[in-house]
């Protein structure tokens, strides 16, 4: 009877942990639907009157549309470079991969400001302007990683002897990573394209500093609170909130092992 | 030398023909590692031919030279009279069986085997005769809608071969074929494989390091050790004329015994002596146990050692005796004179002996 009570306590503190952890995210949700235009209880009956307030404002659509361009040019350039990268280190001997791979995984453990600092020191000094296009490889320097140890972690047990074989079989090397490689890795592939977009879409920093007067979702909210306690921005917040999660979501199902 | 045991040489039909495969100077060296030596070779059209030796001798390290898999340092592969050295291996006539299988996962039995003659353009018509084809030759036909992670090691190995071997190739390769099976299947499959290379009589060039499973299967044989072929010729050569102390003792039981020549004449440290014309300088002497006699079977002339007789086994077809001798060696000897095994027991002295037409004497380096 220990045992059980044993797991009934653990249940409830691990329950009461989670919502702890993520109540706010649910009320941020529950609030975007609410009647009341300060986030109070009670709350005064269900709306979707943000929503509407939401897609009324014209920075809302323009915000959407560049964080849009932004997470699939990001998505599709980190996938693109990482995956060169990865088939790189796999190549090389664990000795020789394991520092170079640490050395590019240091925008990683960087706190992001100083990244976004130097990013815009630097197209200063270079007088780039800012905009969308300066926003793209900045934050490319910082989700490029994830993309590299993600295809790295795959290939380093890919086993090369089916690439041999195709050659041997009469395919060019072009040929055969079309027909054989990427196959084999396309789940990963697109698991990885899909965490770079979902970290770009929420990414608020390194936007901040490199997009000059533009926005994007992330910096439409700030923007937005630092005017108003707006529920709109509630509304906002759970579109992206959606976005991200939907995104990361089909990454887990995309990479999920297949024994 | 008295090689008198050099007697049959393996049949070699085409021997009088240009060979198929022919390796000149062949080298690879990574840096400062040679992994195989300036090696000239030739492989006759209609050979089941095995590289054989232990591993990291440079024998795969040559097969993947041959198939285009890794460049040579030097040297050249020619194919058909084709200087291929420069060429990948999708433009070789060869195809390779290879260690690991390297089935593409993702592809069923019949994608899997179809997939060179879809790239080489063939009429779907002819592409599906073949497979259909092959698939028979290697009896697959209950498996071929499977994808490669519902087959067992075996019938891995057989879509495998089926798949190099759908490409009609000039010469099939194989990397230690039967290394991965068990031993009931490596006896079925090595079966397999004999009865394939006769029905399409096509050339095989396969590597191994069971030298049981060379001359099983191979009627031409390469024995390699650190980067360099030691010894090449036919299973019977091989075994009945070993050219060096390592084959002799790799290919096959052997008893090394070493000595000396001195004026032309072999004095063993075991005690035992005999003419022997060649320069003065450190031999062994090999013989191989079933060559050995015991007791009372001493022919007239045969080189005497005496012992004491350390175990005898009865093993079926023969009694395998072994006996230590005074200085620390010991001989091992197959006997199949089984009422002398009565005669004899644990412990007792005795003579062991060979005329030396069996024996090979070898410089010891």
């Amino acid at each position: 009877m220990t045992t059980r009570f044993a797991r009934i306590v653990w249940f409830v503190f691990g329950a009461a942990a989670v919502f702890f952890m993520l109540s706010p995210l649910l009320l941020l949700v529950l609030f975007s639907f609410g009647r009341n235009s300060l986030a109070s209880f009670p709350m005064r009956g269900v709306t979707f009157d943000w929503y509407r307030a939401l897609f009324a404002n014209q920075d809302f659509w323009v915000a959407f549309q560049n964080s849009v361009v932004v997470s699939l040019s990001v998505g599709v350039t980190s996938v693109l470079v990482g995956m060169l990268a990865a088939f790189a280190f796999a190549r090389m001997k664990k000795r020789r991969a394991g520092p170079l791979l640490a050395l590019l995984t240091v925008p990683l453990m960087m706190p992001p400001l100083v990244l976004a600092l130097a990013l815009f020191s630097a197209y200063a000094a270079l007088h780039i302007p800012l905009s969308v296009w300066t926003v793209v490889p900045g934050q490319v320097v910082f989700i490029q990683p994830f993309v590299i140890l993600v295809v790295y972690a795959r290939m380093a047990d890919f086993d090369e002897s089916v690439i041999d074989s195709a050659r041997d079989l009469g395919a060019s090397p072009m040929r055969a990573f079309l027909t054989v490689t990427l196959p084999i890795i396309r789940p990963t592939v697109i698991g990885a394209a899909l965490i770079a977009m979902a970290l770009s879409l929420d990414e608020f920093i390194i936007t901040y500093y490199t997009i000059g007067g533009g926005l994007t979702l992330p910096t439409l909210v700030w923007g937005m609170l630092r005017r108003s306690l707006d529920p709109s921005i509630n509304a906002l917040a759970t579109l992206i909130l959606i976005g991200t999660l939907g995104a990361t979501m089909l990454a887990i199902r995309a990479t999920r092992y297949r024994g | 030398m008295t090689a008198s045991a050099a007697t049959a040489v393996a049949s070699r039909p085409q021997a009088d023909r240009p060979p198929l495969v022919r390796l000149r100077g062949l080298t690879k060296s990574y840096g400062s590692m040679v992994a195989v030596k300036p090696l000239d070779l030739d492989i006759q059209s209609g050979d089941f031919y095995a590289l054989l030796g232990p591993s990291g001798c440079g024998k795969t390290t040559l097969l993947r030279m041959i198939g285009g898999f890794t460049e040579p340092t030097a040297g050249t592969v020619e194919i058909d009279g084709v200087d291929v050295t420069r060429m990948g291996p999708e433009r070789r006539p060869t195809n390779m069986v290879f260690q690991g299988y390297g089935l593409f996962p993702h592809m069923t039995v019949r994608q899997n085997i179809a997939y060179g003659l879809k790239l080489a353009k063939l009429p779907a018509a002819e592409v599906e005769t073949r497979v259909k084809e092959i698939i028979g030759l290697v009896r697959l036909e209950q498996l071929a809608e499977r994808r490669p992670d519902g087959l067992s090691g075996g019938q891995a190995q057989r879509v495998a071969l089926a798949r190099a071997l759908v490409m009609r190739p000039r010469v099939l390769l194989l990397d230690e074929p039967l290394a991965a099976l068990d031993l009931q299947l490596r006896k079925a499959m090595q079966e397999e494989l004999r009865r394939i290379h006769r029905s399409i009589g096509g050339t095989f060039v396969f590597v191994t390091h069971d030298q049981g499973e060379a001359m099983a299967l191979a009627n031409r044989i390469a024995v390699m050790d650190a980067g360099a072929c030691v010894q090449e010729g036919g299973p019977e050569e091989i075994y009945g004329a070993p050219r060096t102390r390592f084959i002799s003792t790799f290919i096959g039981e052997a008893n090394v015994l070493p000595g000396r020549r001195q004026g032309g004449r072999v004095t063993l440290e075991a005690g035992g002596s005999f003419a022997d014309a060649g320069a003065d300088e450190a031999v062994v002497v090999v013989v191989r146990p079933e060559a050995m006699a015991l007791g009372g079977n001493l022919p007239q002339g045969a080189v005497k050692l005496t012992g004491r007789l350390a175990d005898s086994v009865f093993l079926g077809p023969y009694v395998r005796y072994r006996v230590e001798l005074p200085g620390g060696g010991e001989i091992i000897l197959h006997s199949q004179d089984f009422a002398l095994r009565h005669r004899l027991a644990v412990d007792d002295t005795v003579e062991v002996g060979w005329t030396t037409d069996v024996q090979r004497v070898l410089a010891d380096r």
